[in-house]
Formats: C-alpha cells, sequence, structure tokens
C-alpha cells in the first residue's frame, strides 16, 4: 500500500518553544489513527501544519504522494482533508443546518453576482444543497436538530455538529480534535461507534485524544508524541503497556 | 408637498448608504467609520463630470460606481490583516484623511465652499427636474438596492458572510475562500455607497465636505444600530426615523441657533440608549 499521508521532519518554533521537532509519521488509508501525548506535545500543532494554518519552519507534509507545502487551508479541503477544532468554532447564531451547509462545497449562490442575477437557480440549488446537509445530520443523528441554533444544543450535540461539518466537505481524511473530551458516558459511546461506521464508510480519521479507554476502543494505530517529536508508535496495546510512555504522559520527564 | 418629497428622497438615498454600511458593519463584521467617505467619492465624480458636461448622468454613475467598488476594496483590505478595535482605528483615519482631501483639494472638490450647481440627472434625453421625477428615480435606484441586500441575505453568499463575522478560521476550515467573500461583500457596499453619493449630489444640486465627514459616518452607523443591524427592514427603517427626527424638533420650540447641535445631541444619545436597551435595533439583529 502506498503512503496516504506522511509528514517529514516538521519542525516549528514559538518562541523558545519546539513545538514540532523533527516531527515525522505516516498514517493509513482507512484506518483509524489516533494521536496521543502530555499537553503540549504538539498534537494540535500537527494539526495546523497538516491543514495550511500553520507553515512549518521546516519539514514537509505530502498527501496520495502530493505535496501539500504552502497551500491554503482552503486548497487542503479540496485536496480532501478536512478538520474540527478543539475548542469547536460553531457557528453560534447560524443554524444546525446552517453550520452544516457552510462545509458544503459547490455551491450556487455563494457570491454576489449568482446571489443576485440568478435567484432561482440559487434557490433551486440550494434545495438540493439542503438535502444533502440533512442527509449529513442524519448521518451523525442531529437530524431532529436542523433548524435549532447551536447555542441551543447540548455539548454533546455540539461535538457531533463539528463532525458533521467535516463531512459535509466531503472530505476523506479527518482530523478531530479531542471529539470525546467533555461527554458523558451515552455521548461517549454515540461518537465512538460513529467513528467507527466512517471508518467502514472508507474514511480515514486522525484523532487527537486524551481518553486512554477512547484511544484503546477506537484505534488502529497510536502516534505517541512527546515535545513535538514522535516517540512511539504501535497499536493501542502496545503503546499502552510501555512503562516509560506511561510515565511520560503522567508527568515524568525523560 | 416638496418638503415631504424631500425627505423621502433623501431616507432613500440615505437607505442605500445604509446598506452598504449594514453589509459591512452589520453582516461581515468590518466595523467601517468611513462609509461617508465613500459617499462623497461618489457624490463628487458624479458632480464632476456632470458640471464639466464630459459624461452624461448614467456614465457618470456608472464610473462612480466602479470607482467606489475598488475603493471600498482598498478601503476594507485592512481588515484582513486587523481586526476588530484596530481596524475602527484605522477606518477613523481613513475618514479623517478623506475629509481632509475633500477640504483641501480646492480645484477638484471646491474646498470648504462646495461645489454649488450641480445639474439635475438627464436620463435617455428627458431632465429629472420635477420632485416627483426625482423621487421615481430614487426610489427605482434604492428599490434595486434593497432587492440585491435581499437576494444576499437569503441566498448562500449571505450564509458565508454571516460565518464569516463569526468565526474567519472555522469558514476557512470549511474550504471556503474568505478573502474572496470579504473583497465582494466591501464592493458592493462601496457600489451602494457610490451611487448613493451620484443620486444625492444631483438631488442637492450642491455639496459639501460637511456631507462626508466623520459625523455622516457615525449619522450612518447610528442608522444602522437604532433601525436594526443585519435586516433589510432595519436598513430601511433606520434612515427614515432619524432624518425624521429635524423636522419633529422643528415642531418643537427651539431656537434655530441651537438645532444643529441638539440634534447631534439627540443621535448621540439615540446611539448609547439603543446600544444599551435595544442592541437589535428597531427591526434588526443584536449588533
Amino acid at each position: 500500500m502506498s503512503i496516504y499521508l506522511e509528514a517529514v521532519g516538521l519542525e516549528k518554533s514559538f518562541g523558545g518553544l519546539k513545538a514540532m521537532n523533527d516531527c515525522s509519521f505516516t498514517i493509513d488509508q482507512g484506518r483509524i489513527t489516533c494521536l496521543v501525548g502530555p499537553n503540549g506535545a504538539g498534537k494540535t500543532t500537527i494539526f495546523n501544519a497538516i491543514t495550511g494554518f500553520l507553515k512549518p519552519d521546516q519539514g514537509h507534509v505530502t498527501f496520495k504522494g502530493e505535496s501539500l507545502d504552502g497551500l491554503s487551508p482552503q486548497a487542503i479541503v479540496d485536496k480532501g482533508i478536512a478538520r474540527t477544532f478543539q475548542n469547536l468554532r460553531l457557528f453560534a447564531e447560524l443554524t444546525t443546518l446552517d453550520n452544516v451547509m457552510i462545509g458544503l462545497g459547490g455551491q450556487v449562490g455563494e457570491e454576489p453576482f449568482g446571489a443576485i442575477y440568478r435567484p432561482f437557480h440559487t434557490a433551486r440549488a440550494q434545495a438540493a444543497k439542503k438535502r444533502a446537509a440533512l442527509e449529513t445530520l442524519e448521518h451523525v443523528g442531529l437530524a431532529d436538530k436542523a433548524s435549532e441554533y447551536v447555542r441551543n444544543l447540548s455539548y454533546g450535540e455540539q461535538k457531533l455538529l463539528t463532525v458533521a461539518r467535516v463531512l459535509a466537505t466531503g472530505a476523506e481524511l479527518l482530523l478531530l480534535d479531542e471529539p470525546a473530551s467533555g461527554l458523558s458516558h451515552g455521548a461517549l459511546d454515540g461518537i465512538m461507534t460513529l467513528l467507527r461506521r466512517l471508518q467502514d464508510e472508507g474514511k480515514t480519521l486522525l484523532v487527537v485524544e486524551h481518553n486512554t479507554r477512547v484511544v484503546q476502543r477506537i484505534a488502529d494505530d497510536v502516534l505517541f508524541l512527546h515535545q513535538g517529536h514522535l516517540m512511539a508508535r504501535g497499536t493501542p496495546a502496545e503503546i499502552t503497556s510501555d512503562p516509560k510512555l506511561a510515565e511520560i504522559y503522567f508527568g515524568g520527564v525523560i | 408637498m416638496d418638503f415631504y418629497f424631500s425627505y423621502i428622497v433623501l431616507a432613500e438615498i440615505y437607505v442605500l448608504l445604509g446598506l452598504s454600511t449594514n453589509l459591512l458593519v452589520g453582516i461581515i463584521g468590518i466595523f467601517s467609520v468611513s462609509q461617508a467617505a465613500v459617499f462623497g467619492v461618489g457624490a463628487y465624480i458624479v458632480a464632476a463630470f456632470l458640471m464639466s458636461g464630459t459624461l452624461g448622468f448614467i456614465p457618470a454613475m456608472i464610473v462612480a460606481f466602479i470607482c467606489c467598488v475598488i475603493l471600498n476594496i482598498l478601503l476594507a483590505l485592512p481588515s484582513l490583516r486587523v481586526s476588530g478595535d484596530y481596524f475602527v482605528v484605522t477606518s477613523f483615519g481613513i475618514q479623517l484623511l478623506a475629509t481632509a482631501v475633500f477640504i483641501n483639494w480646492t480645484a477638484g472638490t471646491g474646498g470648504a465652499n462646495g461645489l454649488p450647481g450641480i445639474p439635475p440627472p438627464e436620463i435617455l434625453g428627458h431632465t429629472v427636474g420635477e420632485a416627483w421625477e426625482f423621487l421615481v428615480l430614487v426610489t427605482v435606484a434604492t428599490g434595486l438596492g434593497c432587492l440585491a441586500f435581499g437576494l444576499i441575505l437569503r441566498a448562500p453568499f449571505g450564509r458565508l458572510l454571516k460565518a464569516i463575522r463569526e468565526d474567519e478560521l472555522a469558514v476557512a476550515a470549511a474550504g471556503k475562500n474568505v478573502l474572496r467573500a470579504k473583497v465582494s461583500a466591501a464592493a458592493l457596499a462601496g457600489g451602494f455607497a457610490g451611487s448613493a453619493g451620484g443620486l444625492y449630489a444631483t438631488f442637492m444640486s450642491f455639496i459639501d465636505p460637511v456631507s462626508f465627514d466623520l459625523d455622516a459616518s457615525i449619522l450612518l452607523l447610528t442608522m444602522v444600530v437604532v433601525g436594526g443591524a443585519r435586516t433589510l427592514a432595519g436598513s430601511i427603517v433606520g434612515p427614515f426615523v432619524l432624518l425624521a427626527l429635524p423636522h419633529v424638533l422643528m415642531l418643537i420650540d427651539i431656537p434655530t441657533t441651537i438645532a444643529a447641535s441638539m440634534r447631534q445631541l439627540i443621535y448621540g444619545l439615540l446611539l448609547i440608549a439603543f446600544m444599551l436597551f435595544r442592541p437589535q435595533g428597531l427591526v434588526g439583529e443584536k449588533l
């Protein structure tokens, strides 16, 4: 199998802090890869580097053999990679449905000329997009909340909505930043089932996750990150049984 | 009767300006305090062409429209780099700069004395001289502006602009081009303001820098706040309410010497009161 996503020698310094330090790893297609590591290990920085929100000082990222270097976040979504944010970043003053519709590509009337000169065409195209967005909401189990404003959703529902928004972009590689953190038991089961289902549908997932039980249940591969460097890679069982990694994770310094 | 015509025509011109300000400030969240400057540029351009006779009314309006589209894109560009409070300061500087040019570039703008004797519009060989004819012209122009504004709000473009106001980064993460959307909105707002300027110049037949200064920009913001941000109805109601104020003041017996400052005082109080007690305005959403 050819390499799906590859990062080689990523470096990024914020002042004296090295958020990424010669960071190299690969992700295999069709798998759920969990990115773990103590706070400040550089997990979100890696997300930012892959999705074009941050330019690494050095290093390269390739996706299906194509370089992503220097591409804008928009261009990277077009390539098929989309991300969520740890702090959700939903549009609170839009409805659930509109949040998803923002993610849908290829919309008619998303610029002033189409909107003003072809209103009927725009309205017809919108109806089709609305159906697509509703299907996406159904997929994550939020269809009954379509016309609710985001501020009226529970935290768990908001997390599901962030997943719906990346699904709407049609991306094949989904980068999910802590999709399970802060969720109740019931919601946790729901999101784990959803992630598994996405995998069955052919998506590849890179997931930042702190909860080791979640990692054990969903991950095919685990990347262990420490001080901006890939320290270990393995199955969940291998990573969690390594006493050295456990010590780093719970606050030891090596 | 002319008195009411004049009130309605002016209010409609300000509706067009209100759309411009609402689009930038209310919908996409570019807090511009220099929309009166763009309004002024449109007015001076149309005035200059009509007074020199080099262009007719319609071509002059088109030139003013295009110039103001370009100008407003340039003015909004800093908002791509600096956001929020910082942009207000930048925009404030732009407004002061524009006023300085309007006052000091005597050859082009007539300086503080202004430009008197701007000829009335001529459309297809017919001079729009009567008040009611002007009312029709301005109503058509403003109606088109309102239609465009309404269509945008309903279209995906409107949703994209609102999303950008809330979280630019999240919009980029959803695969949308934030820069293009912002530039398009700024262009449209510039076109509205420029057209309003041209109509204003020909209707008043006299323009001077006072109509396009910082007070005018703040009056526009007040109209949007009082009418209601982010809605078409708000952009229409605001100008009609605020421009009625001087007429209401006339009914009360106050000396003409303090009437102008009285008006400014009331505008200021209205702005504060609405921000505190009814931030969504009369018929709008919370700014």
